[in-house]
Parts: C-alpha cells; structure tokens; sequence
C-alpha cells in the first residue's frame, strides 16, 4: 500500500466535500458490481464477486455434523477469509493475516451475530441448520478468498456469501427429489452430503422437507461507510481506505433490519453520526440488494445459456 | 492501481469482439512486420543466415523460438522480443513521473515501476529559490523541505552510472512536485515517447502529465513558478488550502476516468484519444461514473475502430 502525497490526500479530501470522489462517484454510489456464480464445482455454492477493481470469490460447503453438546437445537456456520498474495505483495508469507482475521470476525459478526447470542435477529438463522435435536445439523463451512484488493472487501465479501447461499439453498430444492430416486440413479449432485453418514440417511431425507422453508430473505447485505475527514463514503477505494478514520459496517436484511453491526478504525464516532450512518446504511443496503438480485437472475440466465 | 474489471452482457460481448477482430484486421492491413508472439510461438526467420537471437529468443530444433510474449523487433540481424506487460525501461531523457519513497543523504530515492529505485540527487535539481550555487550542508537539512516521502514528482531522465543506478534531473520550472490532483498507474507500453508529455489541457483546465514510466498525472492547472515572482513568496502559502473548484475538479475525473478506459481496453494513450473520449462522453451525456460502465467502454471500443479505419483511408488517398 503506497502512501499518498499532501497533495492528493488534501485534493481527496476536498473531492469527497464537494460529492465528486476521484473516480465520479458521489460519497453514497457504489462501483458497479459484477456476479458469477457456480465458480466452484466441489462446492455446494460458490460465487465470484468483482466490484470496481475488487475481486472476491466466496464458497461455501455443507456437511453433516453433529451439534455443540451446549446448544443441542443449533447448527454450526464457519467462516475462514484468506488474503491471496496475488492480490498485493503485502499479502505474501504472513502478511495477510491480519486482514485475514479481522475480515472473518467482521463477517462472522455481521452474519452470525455475537457468540453468545446467535437468536433473532442474526442474518444466519442457526437453528433451521439442525435436522434432528442434539443428533444431526448441517456444518456449513464458508470461505472466502481476496483474488485483487482495491477497498471495501468485507462489503464485497458479504454479497459473495449471499449469492452463494442463494445458490445453495436452490439446490437443496432441487435436491430432494435426487435424494428420494437416489436409490436407482447415479450419483446426485448432494450425494457427498448423503454418503458422509450413510447410517443417518433416513433422517436427512426426512428433514430435507423442512429445509425448503428455509427464509433466504434473511441474509443480510454489507454495507460499510468509511468515514473519512468529515464524512463518510460508501464502498471506499484502497487509496481512500488509506485515509479513514473509523469504517462502521452495518449488515442490513431484506426487510431493512439490522443484524449486525461492527466498527473498525480507531477514531471515536458521535453516536448521533453512528445512527445517522445507520440509518444511511439501511437506505443503500436496499439499492444494492436490489443491484444484487438483478446480477444473480442475469447470472444464472447466463449459467443457464452455458449448460 | 489495479486495473478495472468490466462486465458485459450478451449483445455487448458480441459488439466488443466484433470491434476488437475490426482493429485486428486494420493493425494486419498497416504493416505485417510487427509480430506478436507468446511463448513457444516460432519466429519466421526465412532461413537467414547469421541471425542474432536476442532477448526473449531461443533456438529449439534448429528454429527461433519466442520464451517471452511481446512483440518481435528487428534489428538488421537481430531479433528480439519486446515485452508488453514488462516493467519500465527508462531511456535518457523520458520525462517521468515518480514517487518518493526515501530521502538519503543528498539524494531522493523515487518509485518509477523500472526493476530498481531512481535516484534524484539534490545536485541535479533546481533549489527553490533560483539562485545557481554549491549545495551546503544547510540545503542537505532542509531537503525534506523540497521533497517528502510519499510525494509525486516529475523529472527527467538523466541517465545511468557506472554502476547501472538510474540518475533523474529537475532542472526546469516544469519538473518539481505534483499538488492538487491524481496519479494514476497504468502500464508503461501505453505511453509512447512523443516531443511532449506536459499538456495543458486549456478548455479544462487540467494539467495532464503523461509520464513514459506509466505514471499519469491529471491535475488543477498550475502555472510554473518564475524565480522572479518567487520574491513575494509568502503568496504562495495563502492559496494553498484552497480547494479545487467543482467544475474543474470535474474535468479532471472525467479526464482520468478517460486515461482509466483506455488503459483497460489496452489503447494507446495519446492526448488526442484521452480528449477525445472525454469529449465523447460529454457530448452522449454519460456520467462521469458511467465513463467506467460496461456501454461506454464497448462505444469507445467502437469509435476506436472507426478513427483508424478513417485514418486509414486518408492515408490511401495521399
């Protein structure tokens, strides 16, 4: 990460006060965004994620398990981001690790909730995981890679994990009727899922009926505003990021709640800026998921045309 | 800078091709000499006799064999292979633009994309106060004065030492450093070397700056300093948190928004192209953040193929 002369930081500084960002963005506009799903055959979902000159691929894989003995009704979601170091040479060796962490515990706050709570409210609903109590949930294991880097991956991140989940649960729909006829047929598509516990089989099927009522309305969107001087930008550019004073991300639903919440950056905020954000937030979050649903119908018109 | 991603939908996918085989097929038309080669592709020697293999060749089964992707140069008997994608190469007396990433004693150390670190030594550099002297050690203190880490300056190349270490110079009104505006980094091939790299963009505004290395700086207009006017310098520190006025400030993101497009669909930046897109833009009334989107970068795509096909023809009449 290069560092920026007087000059520009003051004339960065001065584009964002006049609402004309070095790009011809105004402070709330997002770069365009671009989706491709399906990038990961092995996975259950997968999806890649550009934004600007941002690139995220995210994946995500289920498997059965078996619940935490201490909370027998809930499913487990793992979350793990890797920093490649293609991305930027400060990303090779261990360098990208910090980002790595700070990145996975921002998403596992914003779509899990805290670690004690995890109830309402949270943008992974964790009970809907389990198929039968204190035997047998679904461990969803969620990765996520940075390919390039230029600003505002957590909010990229997040909208990779929600067009993947988006996939995913369309194949379990699908799915159900495989698993029945999967005596007479080959091998499904989910037949991993299947054969990883063979003896448990009778359950899964069971319980898949229950599994399409499954609300994908819930998961969240990201939406991070930078705050930099005196007011804060949506979707920062790297060089832009170089100059914040504190980034509040705010996952926000489909019904415009907020379900998560978290604040990077060491400056202090006014609690009257942080609600003002908040409710800014909510308000972008509608447009982007709106931007969202549109790619991932043109995404999968696309994936369609190519099978 | 990294470069932008751009995604097209079907009809915009077929109108970028057709326009890209369009341009392929114009560049066979103007000359059949410069090849493009990827690794392992043969280069056509015609069995000539005494060939030199240069850079980026090798002999495999008695045929030149590419081991880089680039272009084949010729050179009386040697063949070589000039790399696109390749760092800078730094010729005497480029015009550059640069990064300060130390000072060291009597000198700057500057980023400039070439394999090593260029050196601005304080000798080859004009002092702000105009005056033809000794450099003391007063002016060694006071360097960080001139110059400070991470700011942007434009230089010359002055040339190599004996110990292959690249010299700058700055010893104009023009060179110096770059306030009130943005670099951007593109790959160093788009900038070909003309008799001029400074452009003062009049109707703008904008100074451009379009440095060999791949630097491009696009910023206010500023007028350079004349040693005499420098008499009443407690001027210049008044206006300088002055911000850029909207309307240019305007001007130069839709400039750089233009050196963006070009520098992703791989065309040769020139002050006329970089103009003329910008104008483009202006005339179909598309944003300056819609400069980035995937229709205006498949319509310059387009007009690409129209000014060469154009420029072509004229060339056939005369």
């Amino acid at each position: 990460m290069v560092g920026l002369s007087a000059g520009e930081k003051q004339f960065m500084h001065g584009g964002i006060a006049q609402d004309l960002r070095s790009d011809g963005r105004q402070r709330l506009q997002f770069r365009p965004i671009s989706i491709q799903t399906g990038v990961i055959p092995q996975a259950n979902g997968s999806a890649r994620v550009t934004l600007g000159a941002t690139v995220v691929i995210a994946s995500i894989k289920a498997e059965l398990g078996k619940p935490a003995p201490l909370r027998p009704d809930k499913g487990k979601v793992v979350i793990f981001i890797d920093c490649s170091p293609t991305a930027g040479t400060m990303f090779e060796g261990r360098g990208g690790e910090e980002l790595s962490s700070e990145l996975s515990v921002g998403l596992q706050r914003c779509l899990l909730g805290g670690k004690s709570g995890a109830e309402a409210g949270a943008g992974i609903d964790l009970s809907s995981l389990v198929l039968a109590e204190g035997k047998i949930c679904w461990d969803l294991y969620i990765d996520g890679l940075v390919i390039s880097s230029d600003g505002n991956l957590l909010d990229a991140l997040a909208a990779a994990i929600k067009v993947c989940r988006f996939i995913f649960l369309v194949r379990f729909e699908i799915s159900s009727p495989w698993q029945v006829a999967l005596s007479n047929t080959g091998i499904p598509k989910v037949s991993v899922i299947v054969e990883a516990s063979a003896e448990d089989q009778l359950e899964v099927n069971v319980s898949d009926e229950e599994f399409l009522q499954f609300d994908t309305s819930g998961v969240p969107v990201i939406v991070t505003l930078t705050k930099v001087g005196r007011h804060y930008i949506a979707d920062a550019t790297s060089e832009e990021e170089s100059q914040m004073s504190s980034a509040v991300s705010v996952s926000v639903n489909r019904h415009g709640r907020v379900c998560g919440l978290t604040k990077r950056g060491g400056a202090g905020l006014d609690p009257s800026v942080m609600l003002d954000m908040i409710s800014v937030a909510k308000h972008a979050s509608e447009n982007l998921i709106a931007v969202l649903d549109s790619e991932i119908a043109a995404a999968e018109a696309a994936e369609d045309d190519g099978s | 800078m990294k470069e932008i991603l751009i995604s097209l939908n079907q009809t915009q996918k077929v109108r970028l091709q057709a326009a890209l085989q369009h341009l392929d097929e114009l560049a066979s038309q103007v000359s059949s000499a410069n090849l493009a080669v990827t690794v392992a592709d043969t280069i056509p020697v015609n069995n000539e006799d005494g060939i030199l293999k240069g850079h980026g060749t090798t002999e495999f089964d008695g045929q030149v064999v590419a081991t880089l992707c680039g272009i084949v140069e010729r050179v009386n008997k040697l063949v070589y292979v000039r790399t696109l994608r390749a760092r800078y190469k730094p010729e005497v007396g480029d015009i550059i633009v640069g990064r300060v990433i130390e000072i060291a004693p009597k000198r700057w150390r500057l980023e400039i994309n070439f394999s090593q670190d260029a050196v601005l030594m304080l000798q080859s550099m004009n002092l702000p106060d105009g005056i033809q002297r000794r450099r003391t050690a007063v002016d060694e203190l006071n360097m960080r004065s001139i110059f400070e880490e991470n700011d942007v300056v434009c230089a010359e190349v002055r040339g190599f030492q004996h110990d292959g270490s690249l010299h700058l110079q700055a010893r104009s009104q023009k060179y110096g450093k770059l306030e009130r505006g943005q670099l951007l980094i593109i790959p160093a091939y788009l900038v070909k070397r003309r008799k001029q790299h400074f452009h003062h963009l009049e109707q703008y505004g904008v100074d451009l700056i379009l440095g060999c290395n791949g630097f491009v700086w696009i910023g206010e207009h500023a007028e350079p300093i004349d040693s005499e006017v420098l008499e009443d310098r407690d001027k210049i520190p008044k206006d300088k948190h002055r911000d850029t006025p909207l309307e240019v400030r305007r001007n130069i993101c839709r400039i750089s928004n233009s050196v963006r497009l070009l520098s992703a669909l791989g065309f040769a930046l020139s002050v006329e192209a970089i103009v003329d897109t910008a104008e483009a833009s202006k005339s179909s009334n598309v944003d300056i953040k819609d400069m980035l989107g995937a229709e205006f970068y498949v319509q310059t795509a387009e007009r690409e193929v129209q000014r060469r096909a154009s420029l072509l023809k004229k060339k056939r009449f005369v």
